[in-house]
């Protein structure tokens, strides 16, 4: 007979109710381990015994790296445009060669070069070469680790977009800011775990299923924040319950369900639910006021861009970002680009004005989002991550024109911080950009690192579903890339 | 290559010498300190799993020290000599081989084993063998894993006999059990809360409050604590011949079938006609169809010898999963969409995963990878749900039914069919006019008969017309003369599963699950553990349009003498009355699933779900007249103290309602539910625009619904993959994509946010508010009284009363809120009660 030894329930149930349900959990075993069982805190309210699935758990080793922030630019950035210097591209352009392409517009075996766009100038004491397109990310080079050798599974939007933030091509998985809430928990109860910023032009395509939790529960899924206006939906109360008005409609709320529960004391769901109501009270003071920038000294809001009106909505989202770390938020996830089209960095047509227009908005942000870290001694603890879907073919898509199609063989990623090696680069494409060659990397091992960065073993973080424990990086496991760890 | 041939040749000839020199190598304390803490852990985690064990992979054994130098197939892993030559070295450095295979270890751990070597190879003098437990292979198929409870046949049980029975044979099995642990079931609900339960379990929607004072008083006896059980049963019934069960059951199985309206992906689009699946399954539960011959119209119904409209809707079965339109590798999208088939059924109808063993045999269950392919060839035939267009989805997928279709998408079908006749029409005649004057005299006559209007329209190309205008010319001949020979008939569509029997394909076993790597031709056949049939498919008749596979699937998994399937029936509806399943791994009766808590009342049940021509609602009958189902759900601190999980059902367990509860009470409690709207293509909420600015198409794919639709049930919300309604969906909603057997109960802040401010709750606070003052009169405390009153479903407390009445006066005096703002947030807080959520 099983004895109860948390809350009062025993551990089979506590799984049940808080919504493993039946599946159960793969880290069960070590939530044994680390006693998490008998972690019980306590609401807002200082009262009531709530046992919350995002408490805070313990990681399998010391992490490197406490938050992550993922830059992802949908749509596709072109690696040779940007970060992977193709010097003998240069007067190539217009010549036609024998290439194996695969994008939205199926498989080629040859195409016209469209050369390189921008000029490339050294940096850093790495020396680094970066394209006029980031001259301020540039000036960070010495803190990133250049990815130039991912690859991906599909060239195509929907299933590489899930596959980025899920590790499948398939819809129905959770994404990487649910496996790390799932696995780790979140310091702070006033404000979500996972938060994902969009685009105010649109979000991506498929949406929602970009930060779902797949067949987690809700929990850890992803809320989704704004930096202006409200900061997350259904968070302000109306305006006729200002002055504690809202807090008389909660008192009343208490007593009632208080005398519900007396009748009723074994089942702590229902105490679950009132401390919710006490959380929800929190979240709306805090939210508001992680999100008001206006705290920000001046010096701190120009060099984020915030007075550029170019770059003043990324701008906003990576200070919020910063602000949110401080807070204690797990993973944030900042979409550069939405909707369709040019909206994003999907540069079918006018390469050049395509990536002049997203980079711009996005340079000067990134690069005071790595210094403003740095200066507070916060990088050491944040993990960034900066990438798209895939990059982008180093042939023209059509007969006319610049736009390059989809390439998911070979494309760049850069990761800064939290333990990542600064200078270095990783890995390489052929002399056009066309495919990756040396040190292979997959979305996977990307995952892979940053499970681990973040204190989990990417082969262990589990969850039983559908028969099999199911992992981020699939069930063929995958390391992360040590050449980036320090 | 050539190079590793020679090097092999080589070390063999030196190796053989040095390992018989080797044998009594001397190490330091130190050096067995840095294996013992360094390197053993580095080989479990990293290499063992394959190289241990009678049959390492290429021969080589890890575990001894003997082993490594000994080596295996390639040669010995270690080179004494010349450390860097080493094949482990070369392996883990990823020259050569690439080892392990999940990626390089670290460099700190290279370094380790790299050092290690360096040093020798130390190892501990007593140590033989690094003690490494290699996970068993599969379970085979064998008589000693066939004696698995659920594989055996169902026995009907002998009824235990117990000292003081219960209301029927249900409890005599779980008292017989609960004596055992020295327990006594707990004493019967209350009369309102058990008629409220059981409104709820079978509606899904409280009791209109005449309804719960008549059956609580009919229910209720002058002996406290006993009920009258004639007027239960005839509750039960009343609630059965509701036309509400079947959208309360019917959610149940949409939940399984991982049912939903679009596609998701890129374009997320909508799945036509798709809303006809919900509306027959509403209806087969209030039919109560038996359960056999559900689920052989959901898998066959397009290949029974008198297929029916219902049938043929039935089997959009098929056509619910994931579409990928552009999948970068069509053949793997192919076998990910056989895979979801093969989810879906073997789980929903069978409780066994057999997915599992897509890439190989099942690490768990006996269900070797070959029997996942024979279960593909039951589908292998089916013709994907599209190829890319939505064309191509009206032709694999959408078929024209017998059945009249409704007056109002008719008129819309006819509307559009004029105006594209029209558009047609003028488009031909304003070329054809270009030309009249042109005829000459045969071609006069000629230009009389449609056939020959295109050659003589062709012949003035790049004369009196250019190439655009005769190619559009043909385009629009060519549309007009589809059109006319397509007039809408008035019958419905429906989506449908469709064979392509001109190719009947083979099957193959796809090598660790790869479309690229096919391997043995499999034919059609159940899985192998359960001793089946074989699977016998007939010849195809003539005129054929199915290869008839899937009806000898249906027959076999609706054969009384499946193991599975009515023990996984009867345990769905034991959970979906108690919240849990006799086996709580609904869906897993395998290995590693839950084992009963009640087996032989499984068994039981089974046999008497079987026995009533698989009829769920004489199941409903029988488990809810059991003194099980009528239990208090008050907790009992000695039972408790037994049994907290209350795996032995000492009492009936609460339960918080689901989302599609907590919408719809919302909207009865203030008197706007729409209920009596059944059926039908699905309705839009109002999502608010925060969140269609999620989609890349704000607002895109979701409709605007009259405020009448708005108020229906939730089950006929529009559900979009990936938009879904978030209130419904911040209650934990079934996922889409994915077969669901059990939903999570949440509780969560974000879904307090939801119910005080967000602006379905506000709005449905006023229609409560108003709704109260419409019909309870002026008075502040009649008006509280009536809130509370249809909120709780019961005549609340003077305390109750007045605590409401206190907060109003609260709102008015330091709020300044007038008389209907305060009355709004009071219905607020009243829509907010934990006793409107729960279910006792």
């Amino acid at each position: 007979m099983t004895t109860p030894n948390f809350c009062g329930r025993t551990r089979r149930e506590f799984l049940w109710q808080t919504g493993a349900g039946f599946t159960g959990l793969g880290m069960t075993a070590l939530l044994d381990q680390d006693g998490f069982l008998n972690n019980q805190t306590v609401a807002a309210d200082g009262e009531t015994q709530w046992d919350n699935p995002l408490a805070p758990k313990q990681p399998h080793f010391a992490p490197k790296a406490k938050n992550v922030i993922f830059f992802y630019c949908y749509g596709g950035p072109s690696h040779i445009d940007t970060f992977d210097y193709k010097p003998d591209m240069y007067g190539m352009d217009g010549k036609t060669i024998e290439v194996k392409t695969f994008g939205r517009g199926g498989h080629k075996n040859q195409g016209r070069i469209v050369e390189p766009r921008w000029k490339f100038n050294q940096y850093g004491e790495c020396g680094k070469w970066v394209s006029d397109l980031f001259p301020n990310v540039a000036t960070c080079v010495d803190d990133i680790a250049f990815l130039h050798s991912m690859t991906a599974d599909s060239p195509i939007h929907g299933s590489a977009m899930l596959m980025m933030n899920s590790g499948r091509v398939l819809s129905g998985n959770p994404c990487l800011g649910s496996w790390v809430n799932y696995g780790l928990g979140s310091v702070n109860q006033d404000l979500p775990g996972f938060v994902v910023m969009l685009d105010p032009r649109g979000g991506p395509i498929s949406g929602s299923k970009n930060w779902s939790s797949g067949y987690m529960p809700a929990t850890y899924q992803a809320t989704v924040m704004r930096s202006q206006g409200d900061p997350i939906l259904d968070l302000s109360p109306p305006s006729e319950l200002a002055d504690g008005g809202q807090r008389r409609l909660l008192d009343t709320l208490r007593q009632y369900n208080g005398d519900h529960a007396a009748l009723r004391s074994d089942n702590s769901n229902l105490a679950a639910r009132i401390a919710s109501y006490e959380l929800a009270y929190r979240m709306q003071s805090e939210a508001p006021e992680a999100v008001d920038l206006s705290q920000e000294s001046q010096a701190t809001q120009e060099m984020y861009g915030l007075n550029d009106p170019k770059c003043s909505t990324v701008g906003r989202q990576c200070l919020l970002a910063r602000r949110l770390v401080e807070r204690g938020v797990r993973m944030i996830q900042i979409y550069s680009g939405g909707a369709h089209n040019d909206d994003n960095w999907d540069a079918h047509g006018d390469l050049e004005t395509n990536h002049n227009l997203h980079a711009g908005e996005t340079d000067k942000p990134l690069a005071a989002l790595i210094k403003d870290l740095k200066q507070r001694d916060m990088l050491k603890d944040t993990l960034i991550v900066w990438g798209g879907e895939f990059g982008r073919q180093p042939t023209a898509e059509y007969a006319k024109g610049s736009g390059r199609d989809h390439n998911s063989y070979g494309f760049t990623m850069w990761m800064a911080g939290g333990g990542i090696k600064g200078g270095v680069s990783v890995g390489t494409t052929d002399e056009i950009g066309a495919q990756a060659v040396d040190d292979k990397f997959h979305v996977k091992h990307l995952h892979a690192t940053i499970l681990h960065q973040m204190g989990l073993d990417p082969n262990k973080l589990s969850y039983f579903f559908g028969g099999l424990d199911n992992k981020l990086v699939g069930v063929e496991g995958a390391q992360p890339i040590w050449k980036v760890i320090a | 290559m050539q190079r590793r041939a020679v090097h092999i040749f080589s070390a063999i000839l030196v190796c053989t010498a040095s390992v018989l020199a080797d044998e009594n190598a001397e190490f330091t304390q130190d050096q067995v300190e840095f294996f013992d803490s360094q390197v053993v852990d580095l080989l479990k985690s990293n290499c063992l799993s394959c190289h241990s064990g009678k049959s390492p992979k290429g021969a080589l054994n890890l575990t001894t020290r003997a082993g490594i130098l000994q080596g295996g197939d390639s040669g010995p892993a270690v080179d004494l000599k010349d450390h860097a030559e080493s094949y482990l070295i070369q392996a883990i450095n990823y020259e050569g081989y690439e080892m392990p295979p999940s990626g390089q270890m670290s460099p700190q751990q290279i370094g380790v084993l790299t050092k290690w070597v360096e040093m020798g190879l130390p190892w501990p003098k007593d140590l033989h063998e690094i003690e490494f437990e290699v996970h068993a292979g599969p379970p085979p198929v064998n008589e000693e894993n066939k004696k698995f409870w659920s594989f055996q046949p169902v026995r009907l049980p002998e009824v235990p006999a117990v000292k003081q029975p219960g209301n029927n044979a249900v409890d005599a099995f779980i008292r017989h059990k609960l004596e055992a642990a020295g327990l006594t079931q707990s004493p019967a609900a209350d009369a309102r809360e058990l008629v409220r339960r059981m409104h709820y379990d079978l509606l899904g929607l409280p009791a209109e409050p005449m309804e719960l004072d008549r059956w609580t008083a009919k229910i209720s006896t002058a002996n406290a604590g006993e009920l009258n059980q004639s007027a239960i049963a005839e509750l039960i019934d009343h609630l059965l011949e509701s036309p509400h069960y079947g959208e309360q059951w019917g959610r149940h199985w949409l939940d399984l079938v991982r049912y939903a309206e679009t596609n998701s992906y890129e374009r997320d689009s909508a799945k036509p006609h798709v809303w006809r699946y919900r509306d027959y399954v509403i209806q087969a539960f209030n039919d109560d169809k038996p359960y056999d011959q559900f689920v052989t119209e959901q898998l066959a119904g397009d290949e029974l010898s008198e297929p029916t409209a219902d049938s043929f809707v039935a089997t959009g079965y098929y056509r619910l999963g994931r579409w990928d339109d552009e999948p970068a590798d069509p053949k793997l999208a192919i076998y990910d969409e056989f895979d979801d088939i093969v989810t879906t059924t073997s789980q929903t109808f069978l409780g066994l995963t057999v997915n599992c063993a897509r890439c190989h045999d099942h690490k768990i269950d006996p269900i070797p990878q070959k029997d996942y392919y024979r279960m593909v060839a039951f589908f292998r035939n089916i013709q994907r749900y599209g190829q890319r267009s939505q064309e191509s989805v009206l032709s694999a997928s959408v078929m024209q039914i017998d059945r009249p279709a409704d007056a109002r998408s008719y008129q819309q079908a006819i509307a559009n069919y004029d105006k594209s006749l029209k558009d047609a029409e003028k488009q031909v005649s304003k070329i054809e006019k270009l030309i009249l004057n042109d005829l000459q005299d045969v071609e006069k006559e000629d230009f009389q008969y449609e056939a020959n209007r295109v050659r003589i329209v062709e012949k003035r190309q790049g004369g009196i017309l250019d190439d655009r205008q005769v190619k559009n010319y043909k385009k629009q001949f060519e549309k007009l003369q589809h059109l006319k020979a397509n007039k809408p008939t008035g019958l419905a569509s429906a989506l449908c599963v469709k064979e392509d029997v001109t190719n009947i394909k083979p099957t193959y076993l796809l090598t660790r699950g790869s479309p690229h790597a096919e391997a043995d031709e499999v034919t059609p056949g159940f899985p192998s553990i359960l001793s089946p049939p074989d699977a016998v498919i007939p010849p195809m008749p003539e005129g054929a349009q199915t290869s008839g596979r899937r009806k000898v699937l249906a027959q076999w998994i609706t054969s009384a003498d499946n193991p599975l399937t009515a023990r996984v029936m009867v345990n769905r509806i034991w959970q979906y009355h108690f919240g849990r399943g006799i086996v709580r791994s609904s869906s897993d009766f395998g290995f590693q699933g839950t084992k009963p808590t009640h087996p032989e009342l499984l068994d039981w049940l089974a046999v008497k779900f079987v026995e009533s021509g698989w009829s769920v609602k004489a199941m409903h009958k029988l488990i809810m007249s059991s003194s099980a189902y009528q239990m208090s759900s008050r907790p009992s601190e000695q039972s408790f103290a037994v049994d907290p999980v209350n795996d032995l059902l000492w009492r009936f367990d609460m339960r918080r309602l689901s989302s599609e509860e907590i919408r719809d009470t919302i909207l009865w409690v203030n008197g706007s539910l729409n209920k009596d709207r059944m059926f039908g293509p699905s309705i839009y909420t109002d999502i608010p625009a925060a969140v269609k600015a999620g989609q890349s198409q704000p607002g895109s794919g979701w409709g605007n619904s009259t405020p009448d639709d708005k108020v229906r049930r939730s089950i006929y919300i529009h559900v979009k993959r990936s938009l879904l309604d978030p209130f419904i969906e911040s209650f934990d909603f079934a996922d889409t994509d994915q077969t669901c057997p059990v939903r999570f109960v949440t509780t969560q802040p974000t879904q307090a946010l939801g119910m005080l401010n967000s602006e379905f709750i506000l709005q449905q606070a006023s229609v409560f508010a108003e709704f109260i003052r419409e019909t309870s009169g002026d008075s502040a405390e009649s008006q509280v009284t009536a809130a509370l009153t249809r909120a709780m479903q019961r005549k609340p407390t003077q305390v109750e009363i007045e605590r409401g009445l206190e907060l109003i006066e609260s709102l008015k005096q330091h709020n300044n809120m007038n008389d209907e703002q305060a009355r709004k947030y009071f219905c607020l807080v009243a829509l907010n009660l934990n006793e409107l959520m729960y279910l006792d």
